[in-house]
């Protein structure tokens, strides 16, 4: 499965899906595929983002060849009931309509093996909320690339509080414009500084454990 | 919509700012030409600012190129700044070449951003052709703008983007990141597309306008490092923009404003490759230092920055007087000269005490002439 492998950390997408195919016509385990293979290449893609030797293009061609290999197992992974590492709603906040960093969020977390429910671009703090209650993810996630947009995630956080939902759901922050102090100033739980932080948090409180 | 809209009626010419030896004008042509100036000038980059500050939506600014001038030239003679009135903005190039811009309308508070890209595939770059730089998209506005400009003997400037940023509008970030990757002759194509077109635009103005007092100002946030490898900028970017530049500066232009806008340290050794003009202004974020903007421009351009826009937006009154003064005494003496400017564009919702606290940093540190 080393083949795999590389053509994840590579970013090779022609012929992915057949190799998965050609895997699982062997005989291979798709949780194992998942497990063993998949996930740990795209980890080692994500260390490499974050020591700065990958950047956003080769994060995408990666991220874009994990996910072809992924829908060829997803029918199989559902047959034998293997669940994810556990659900996740992103989206990108009202007044912004920039998807990159919430794009490069849900391939990080469907790379780690979340379920991920992607509200796209222009969210509303009611479209968030009609989500969580929906969906019960364990994390909630925001982004947003202006500092004229950023204010709104204030808003999104009191809809949640003030719906009752912020004791079951976890929200993370990240984009351009914010920080850490800004993430604590609107009772947001976690500020990213980039996709990887973000899925590695959303990892820390998954802990095994799946959504409804 | 405010009732109670300004009209150029209420513009008063320009006077000496409260106790200044200097205008305006005066100051940023004694930095351009290596005078002695009375204090460091100050940029703020204030669009939204400016249009709600006189009873404006934000919507103004980009949709009516009158309201937008009068907002910004009354904001600048309230706070006694140095930035001449301009038009632009970072989303430039997807109307213009035939996709859809979501442009701020009523009360709605953002800048203009892409929605629809002209280009979805790798045949679509083949076949781009060129639009037309005096009716395409939102360039008939902004020709209008400086023909105000011109009228009222304001700066002159025509606002782009950079190569890169421009061919992200075109085609949108994934897609041009992952042909940097799998199809780099169909990126370079497209990136020589966005050279020739904001030349095209370069040019039409300086026939308009003359090139000699024409102030071209490249916004380039999309090749920042927190997108692109120094080396994907050394091979993609860094060819197409030095070109370019080359060729502005050959038409006359005697000065290119480039905002290098976030994070790009890694691609400074590059950038300081391109000719910025006699000198060029190099307008930097907050995340590169000013030491390191000096010595790698310091000898040919005019430094501008780096107050950090998110702490303008949101810090104390206090914070940012002293972090406006911490930027003024790292940079004030940059061989060719200095400009306190907003690491990118002032918040429209920025508290007005902050931003008067910028000015009166700016004057607190006054040179003694």
């Amino acid at each position: 499965m080393d083949k795999l492998r590389e053509m994840i950390i590579n970013g090779t997408n022609k012929g992915i899906a057949d190799e998965v195919t050609k895997l699982l016509d062997q005989g291979r385990d798709a949780g194992s595929i998942l497990n063993k293979v998949l996930i740990p290449a795209m980890d080692e893609v994500g260390d490499l983002f974050q020591k700065g030797e990958y950047f956003l293009p080769e994060l995408l061609v990666s991220a874009r060849a994990m996910q072809n290999a992924l829908d060829v197992l997803k029918p199989k992974l559902a047959q034998q009931g293997i669940k994810g590492a556990g659900r996740a709603v992103v989206g990108t906040v009202k007044g912004d309509l920039h998807d990159i960093g919430k794009n490069l969020l849900v391939m990080s977390l469907e790379g780690a093996g979340f379920e991920v429910v992607d509200l796209g671009t222009d969210v509303s703090a009611e479209q968030f909320v009609a989500a969580v209650k929906e969906h019960k993810p364990i994390v909630m996630g925001m982004s947003a690339l202006l500092s004229t947009t950023m204010y709104t995630m204030k808003d999104v956080v009191e809809a949640i509080d003030k719906a009752g939902l912020h004791s079951g759901v976890k929200i993370m922050v990240g984009g351009a414009p914010l920080n850490d102090d800004y993430a604590k100033k609107i009772g947001a739980d976690f500020y990213g500084p980039d996709c990887i932080a973000g899925r590695d948090y959303a990892r820390s409180i998954s802990g095994g454990s799946s959504s409804n | 919509m405010s009732t109670n809209e300004c009209v150029s009626s209420d513009i008063q010419e320009e006077g000496l700012f409260r106790g200044e030896d200097m205008t305006s004008s005066e100051r940023v042509s004694a930095v351009l030409a290596g005078k002695e100036i009375d204090r460091v000038p100050f940029f703020p980059f204030s669009l939204g600012f400016s249009a709600l500050n006189v009873g404006y939506p934000v919507a103004a600014v980009y949709s009516d190129p009158e309201k937008s001038y009068i907002a910004q030239l009354l904001t600048q003679r309230m706070y006694g700044y140095d930035q001449d009135p301009f038009l632009g903005y970072a989303a430039y190039g997807t109307y213009e070449f035939g996709g859809e811009t979501n442009f701020p309308t009523g009360n709605v508070i953002h800048a203009p951003s892409s929605i629809r890209f002209p280009v979805k595939s790798e045949a679509d770059v083949e076949k781009l052709g060129l639009p037309d730089p005096e009716k395409a998209g939102m360039l008939p506005q902004s020709l209008q703008f400086s023909k105000l400009q011109k009228q009222r003997g304001t700066g002159i400037s025509v606002v782009l983007t950079g190569v890169f940023t421009l061919a992200v509008n075109l085609c949108g970030v994934e897609k041009l990141c992952i042909w940097l990757v799998n199809e780099p002759e169909i990126a370079n194509k497209l990136l020589a597309t966005a050279a020739d077109h904001i030349l095209d635009v370069v040019t039409l103005w300086t026939h308009s306008f003359g090139p000699e007092g024409l102030l071209v100002q490249l916004w380039e946030p999309a090749a920042a490092n927190s997108v692109i490898s120094p080396r994907h900028f050394e091979r993609f970017v860094l060819p197409h923009q030095k070109k370019l530049h080359e060729r502005i500066l050959e038409l006359g232009v005697k000065h290119i404003l480039c905002h290098i806008c976030g994070e790009q340290n890694k691609n400074l050794p590059y950038w300081s490759q391109v000719p910025m003009g006699s000198p060029g202004i190099v307008s930097i974020g907050n995340q590169v230092r000013m030491a390191d903007a000096i010595q790698r421009f310091g000898d040919k351009c005019v430094i501008a920055g780096n107050l950090a826009t998110e702490l303008v937006g949101q810090a104390t009154a206090q914070e940012v007087y002293d972090t406006a003064k911490a930027c003024i005494e790292a940079g004030r003496n940059a061989p060719r000269g200095f400009i306190l400017m907003t690491a990118c564009e002032t918040p429209p919702l920025t508290p007005p005490y902050n931003f008067y606290m910028i000015n009166k940093a700016v004057r607190d540190c006054m040179n003694h002439l």
